[in-house]
């Protein structure tokens, strides 16, 4: 079942049409990924489908329904989970204050308590730091805590916005530790990334995106063996 | 000594009053990076609106003077609720007349469109109740108490404890509450609030209703002591103003802070020499700011240009 479909999204900054027409779908329980260069348009698309970003043209259904123009903070309630370049956790805010946040479109109290404990196994080192200010978090942390707030609205689909962006090569493998394990759980993942490889091996399908247009599509494997992908994204 | 300490309490219940109005700009100027330039004409329908339903009340004309015996401390409760509801209200007017048009735009026409939203409020009061100033007792009468020897308005007393305890009421609703949470993330990022659900612009409306709400309530705090009229909040403002800037902007308890320290400063001053108030304040203004940047309390951060 196709989750999320996007059909001809375009969005202009003011001049600049930075998507110029993308298509792609996104099937239940899928983890999809979408690859690309600095500018390409990953992260406005992502923005986009999280409702940050006006559409000039095109339509975005999820789970059947047309949610072109819908505006962000409706967005999380339909079910999308926003994990966002940059992370943009709470800095000024405990680590479990991030969580209740995360929970705001939420009212089962009773849920989000479980659910904060259930992240807190799932990432010990947030559990250790519950009481310090996210903003006082090394990278690797705050990402960590981006992914888990955005699940604590307990989304059907997650975006994941360059979850390795700036982070040590360790960390980054810790990163796709925790993606892989969602997608074991089931978890309906999009997931943007400049680590072409790693992203392309924890794929079923993936993207290539290239100044707002997409170029190639395939499965992970596919792509990875690709001889464009190859040299232009894996160094190769 | 009983000279000082009655200076102190004046100082400290116009620094409550100071420090409430600068809560005020704080917690706009946390989610939207502006504030009401305006915000001592919402002082005037703080102290009149309440007063006015109470000689309403009694069956006297909207301007006239109320008695002491009509002033009981229900009359006052009821008649400070109107008020702090009504400003409130006034200032969801503000938020979609002065501030929506122009906020993230960039420029300062926020700037003149508080302030003139301010004017229009200012005159607005005048065609309704005149330039006279109104004659408000305070609830608690007006024979001063005697505290170690020193002779202290009753007004004074109960300016603090409300501020006071309004202000920390406030800080526990900003650090603990669902509603103080999301507003520190507006504040924060708003993109970011919006990505976990929150409605950035509902938040900002409250942010822009409790901002006003609080001016109303200084406003009809300080009533019985300045009296009621249409030419209060201005000098009020600005060292509220002064006060939100020295103990910084982006801190509410810095706010609050730097509204008793000019409060008391101004006081223990004017008992002095009174021309010196005006002077040693500023000067101490600027002494801070050329310290401090950004407050006794702000954050040391660098505004990107």
């Amino acid at each position: 079942m196709t989750m999320l479909a996007i059909e001809g999204l375009k969005v202009r900054y003011g001049a600049v049409e930075a998507l110029k027409g993308i298509s792609l779908q996104v099937g239940q329980g899928e983890v999809v990924t979408l690859i690309g260069g600095n500018g390409a348009g990953k992260s406005t698309l992502m923005r986009a489908i999280g409702g940050l970003v006006k559409i000039a043209n095109g339509t975005i259904r999820f789970e059947g329904d047309d949610i072109t123009g819908i505006r962000g903070h409706d967005c999380v309630r339909l079910g999308i989970g926003h994990s966002p370049e940059g992370r943009l956790v709470f800095g000024d805010q405990s680590v479990r204050d991030n969580l209740v946040l995360g929970a705001y479109a939420r009212r089962d109290e009773d849920g989000i308590a479980r659910d904060i404990e259930r992240y807190f196994g799932v990432f010990p080192r947030l559990s250790e730091r519950q009481d310090q200010l996210a903003g006082t978090l090394s990278g690797g942390e705050q990402q960590m805590l981006a992914i888990a707030r955005a699940l604590m609205a307990r989304p059907k689909l997650l975006l994941l916005d360059e979850p390795s962006l700036g982070l040590a090569p360790l960390i980054v493998r810790e990163v796709f530790s925790v993606i892989r394990r969602l997608r074991e759980e089931g978890m309906t993942i999009l997931l943007v990334e400049q680590m072409a490889n790693q992203a392309l091996a924890i794929a079923d399908r993936a993207y290539v995106i290239e100044t707002g247009t997409i170029t190639l599509e395939g499965t992970g494997a596919e792509l990875l063996r690709d001889e464009r992908v190859r040299s232009a994204y894996l160094g190769a | 000594m009983t000279a000082f300490l009655q200076a102190l309490a004046s100082g400290l219940a116009l620094g409550a009053i100071y420090g409430l109005i600068a809560l005020g700009f704080n917690i706009t100027y946390a989610t939207t990076k502006t504030f009401n330039f305006g915000q001592g004409a919402f002082l005037v329908p703080g102290s009149l609106v309440g007063v006015s339903l109470l000689l309403l009340a009694v069956g006297k004309p909207h301007f006239g003077n109320l008695t002491q015996a009509e002033m009981t401390m229900t009359a006052y409760v009821l008649a400070t609720i109107a008020s702090v509801v009504v400003v409130g209200a006034i200032g969801i007017a503000l938020y979609y007349c002065a501030i929506k048009p122009f906020v993230g735009a960039g420029g300062l026409n926020w700037v003149l469109s508080t302030i003139g939203f301010g004017i229009i409020m200012q005159n607005t009061a005048l065609a309704i109740w005149g330039p006279a100033s109104i004659a408000v007792p305070s609830p608690l009468g007006s024979e001063v108490w005697r505290i170690a020897g020193a002779g202290i308005r009753p007004q004074e007393v109960l300016i603090a404890v409300v501020a006071v305890a309004v202000m920390v009421g406030l800080d526990i609703v900003l650090r603990k509450t669902r509603f103080g949470k999301a507003l520190r993330a507006v504040a924060f990022n708003p993109q970011a609030a919006a990505i976990v659900g929150i409605n950035v612009e509902t938040i900002v409306i409250l942010a822009f209703v409790i901002s006003s709400a609080l001016a109303g309530l200084a406003g009809i705090l300080i009533a019985p002591i300045t009296t009621a009229s249409v030419f209060i909040g201005l000098g009020i403002a600005l060292k509220a103003f002064s006060a939100a800037i020295v103990g910084g902007l982006t801190s509410p308890r810095g706010c609050m802070l730097g509204g008793f320290l000019l409060g008391v400063v101004e006081a223990l001053v004017g008992l002095w020499r009174a021309e010196m108030r005006e002077i040693t304040i500023f000067l101490l203004i600027i002494i801070v700011l050329v310290v401090r940047p950004s407050g006794l309390m702000g954050a040391r951060s660098v505004e990107k240009i």
